[in-house]
């Protein structure tokens, strides 16, 4: 799945540790993430929509759109 | 900015873990070299998968050892954990850090034991077999408690790496369980021990779950 998680992240010039503390998983965990090496679970999916303050459809793409 | 490409730093991290573990590990292959030289140990009677098993245990305990070390320095303990980081781990990463590692010692100590305990006392009375198989038990039950601690702490992706890798040695392992198994009835093939199952259980697991901690970047 595509996701627009390093953009979001670059605009508020966060590091992915910085990101990773706010959402509270590992680093890893991000860079998985933005990598598309993982596909968050729906809780956390909405915890980075809430924080980015963005509908999880604008920030997640499943290409079926 | 973190960066998810791979760095000089990342290869330098890698480079010595490597270094460390060779040490370690040569360190320990040195004695047993002394002990089999001098004839304090007799390797004769080990089957393939005490071998095996033996092998797994040093590596699990090395690498334990290791991560052990690294935790006593943040800065360190970043590096080893998570080379990409760009910040000293922090208290609570440490804790998380050192069960882990402790975890991977354990787990190699108590795989090393049934054989070290065979290769140390021959012929192994009962009760040193008791006391061994007790001392096992015990150190099995403190790593539940550390491995059930982890699993707490962990965050979401770990938790899937950990339960994908034991879904696909669950099917692949009771797919070929089975097919040995019907072999094994047939007589086509030898019959295999809890130890031989339990060696190829375990080395199928590390290699899976190190194929999908890699893919993650979590190794």
């Amino acid at each position: 799945m595509k996701n627009r998680l390093k953009v979001l992240r670059a605009e508020r010039d966060w590091s992915q540790a910085d990101l990773a503390d706010r959402l509270e998983v590992s680093r890893q965990t991000i860079n998985a993430l933005e990598t598309g090496k993982y596909d968050p679970s729906l809780p956390l999916a909405f915890r980075i929509a809430r924080l980015f303050g963005q509908p999880i459809e604008t920030i997640f793409d499943d290409g079926q759109a | 900015m973190t960066s998810s490409s791979s760095s000089p730093r990342l290869n330098g991290a890698r480079l010595a873990q490597g270094v460390a573990g060779l040490i370690v590990g040569g360190g320990l292959g040195y004695l047993v070299g002394r002990l089999l030289k001098q004839g304090d140990i007799d390797l004769s009677g080990l089957t393939w998968s005490d071998s095996v098993a033996a092998l797994i245990a040093v590596m699990l305990f090395v690498v334990g050892l290791i991560l052990i070390a690294a935790t006593f320095h943040r800065g360190l303990a970043a590096r080893v954990m998570d080379p990409a980081s760009d910040r000293p781990a922090r208290p609570a990463q440490i804790t998380f850090y050192r069960q882990q590692a402790i975890v991977l010692a354990l787990a190699g100590v108590m795989m090393a034991a049934p054989v070290a305990a065979r290769l140390a006392w021959q012929p192994l009375s009962s009760e040193l077999a008791g006391a061994a198989m007790a001392a096992i038990v015990a150190l099995f039950l403190v790593q539940t408690v550390l491995n059930l601690s982890v699993w707490i702490r962990a965050d979401e992706m770990i938790r899937q790496t950990v339960a994908e890798a034991g879904a696909i040695c669950f099917w692949v392992l009771q797919g070929a369980l089975f097919l040995w198994a019907a072999a094994e009835k047939l007589e086509l093939v030898p019959a295999l021990s809890a130890w031989d199952m339990m060696t190829i259980l375990m080395g199928f697991y590390l290699v899976i779950s190190s194929v999908i901690s890699v893919r993650r970047g979590l190794a």
